[in-house]
């Protein structure tokens, strides 16, 4: 379609055969491929095969009408610019025709340069078409390359840093004092955080809601519990917090992307663990109520506050630092409520302070 | 150390060598590098490596896991371990967001996101290593 490059390809669908001679000739000398078609019916046929970027067709033919032609020309290509070769008398159709998408109309009869002119025009009017789409679509590719290209450019060069100071950590090590190492741990850490934030922050803006959808299948939500369960297991074992799973109903399936439902759960235990005591439980329910699937992650940790309980799915909102003061990015939970929501789902949250959370996940299942 | 084991890394950027480069050869491997996937598969034809280290993402897209597909595909060093070292976790997703991650790394034997702790990254080339010698073996 996008063809700006080559010679400008030309369709002429009249069923008058002089007609189609002399525009021809016309336009012979010009720098244009051209076809002709006796009427509307082998004019449509040529349009696949010839690939045409303007078509010249007569309103007035037996069989299917110029306007037919129009319609079915935009249903197969609207960026095809057409015109309109039309008796004096019916001047008016001609309007009618712009008015459904025509790009001008040309009275018979018409001398060469009248021709020439407005075939010109129609090709300059297409090539604007054609580079609007252009960019339209370079921009759409930028959107989808936008995450890959920032996260290739800022990552690499903190990861080269990173692995430097490793490097330099590893070969110093005996020649340290423990004020140095302290230092390079500090360097360490920031470091870290830095690739941390930055790859949860691509996260946010890489999920996108219809490229999700795409890709949605049938999929068990007791897989997705186990899963998101084994991704947090060790760091509940190192904060000595236990998970418990209680899922009252037999296998649940819904339809969905298991990456991202195994991260939005994953997320609401690794919160759910931040914020814990040792010693204490996390609770994970799954039930069917009313046709939906209910996923529920209780903690009797912090709780949070009601001042900040009707923020908390914001993107970049922090509320209190958990129990071992860990950075927060404020983007985890926004990422969940975009993931769920991308599954037709909802999540909430009830929370008292020092008394605990729960967030309650709810997505359509599919019926068996 | 008699007959030390040629590790070949293939990344476009020398920074990230220079602080993976040393690591290796203070535990006495071989090492040579290749800057861009073209360089890294003449050179890997060129001599017998007992291990590759290969960056995906190579200046345009998933060069790395072409790179990888040209070796696995020939039968004279298909055998020859792998392992993926990227930058960028989402990576993967990102490049191929209509196919799951795994099949593309199905026969790739490992893979570990930058940076890598010295201590990870010689545990997991040796045993790598290891495999390798005992497949040989059998």
């Amino acid at each position: 379609m996008d063809r700006l490059d080559k010679i400008p390809r030309i369709l002429i669908i009249d069923d008058e055969e002089v007609v189609l001679d002399s525009c021809t000739q016309i336009l012979k000398k010009g720098k244009y491929k051209i076809s002709t078609a006796i009427n509307g019916e082998s004019g449509l046929q040529l349009l696949n095969e010839f690939q045409p970027d303007l078509v010249c067709v007569d309103l007035k033919m037996p069989g299917l009408s110029g306007f037919d032609v129009l319609n079915k020309i935009r249903e197969i290509d609207p960026n095809i610019v057409s015109i309109v070769i039309t008796g004096y008398s019916t001047v008016s159709s001609a309007i009618e025709a712009m008015k459904n998408g025509a790009y001008d109309f040309l009275p018979k009869p018409f001398t060469p340069d009248e021709f020439r002119l407005i075939i010109g025009r129609g090709i300059e009017r297409r090539e604007l078409v054609l580079e609007t789409i252009a960019l339209r679509r370079e921009k759409e590719m930028m959107k989808e390359h936008f995450a890959a290209v920032v996260s290739h450019e800022l990552k690499s060069p903190l990861g080269a840093v990173q692995q430097n100071l490793y490097l330099l950590e590893d070969e110093l090590s005996e020649k340290l004092n423990n004020n140095q190492k302290e230092l390079i741990e500090r360097m360490k850490t920031k470091i870290n955080d830095l690739i941390n934030l930055i790859h949860t922050w691509l996260r946010v803006i890489s999920v996108d809601v219809n490229k999700l959808k795409e890709n949605f299948k049938k999929i068990s939500i007791e897989t997705v519990i186990s899963k998101a369960i084994e991704n947090f297991q060790h760091q509940a074992t190192r904060n000595d917090v236990g998970i418990d799973t209680v899922v009252t109903s037999s296998t649940i399936f819904i339809l969905g992307d298991e990456g991202t439902l195994v991260e939005a759960i994953g997320n609401l235990l690794g919160n759910a663990i931040k914020f814990s005591r040792p010693g204490s439980q996390i609770k994970l329910f799954s039930e069917v109520i009313d046709d939906q699937a209910v996923i529920s992650v209780n903690d009797s940790g912090v709780g949070i506050s009601n001042e900040d309980l009707p923020y908390i799915f914001e993107d970049f909102f922090t509320g209190e630092p958990g129990l071992k003061k860990e950075k927060s990015s404020g983007l985890g939970l926004a990422i969940t409520r975009r993931i769920i929501e991308a599954h037709d789902g909802t999540i909430s949250v009830s929370s008292e302070l020092s008394q605990g959370s729960t967030f309650t996940i709810k997505l359509p299942i599919i019926k068996t | 150390m008699t007959n030390p084991k040629k590790i070949l890394i293939i990344d476009d950027d020398p920074d990230y060598i220079a602080g993976i480069k040393p690591i290796l050869e203070r535990a006495d491997y071989t090492v040579e590098v290749a800057h861009n996937p073209k360089e890294g598969f003449n050179l890997f034809q060129a001599r017998p490596f007992d291990l590759l280290l290969l960056d995906v993402n190579m200046g345009r897209g998933a060069e790395g896991v072409a790179v990888a597909r040209k070796i696995r595909k020939n039968p004279k060093y298909n055998a020859i371990p792998i392992l993926i070292i990227t930058g960028i976790r989402e990576q993967l997703a990102f490049l191929f967001p209509h196919e799951s991650v795994q099949p593309q790394f199905a026969d790739l034997d490992g893979l570990l996101e930058k940076p890598i702790e010295p201590k990870v990254l010689l545990e997991k080339v040796s045993t790598l290593l290891k495999l390798f010698e005992e497949k040989k073996n059998i």
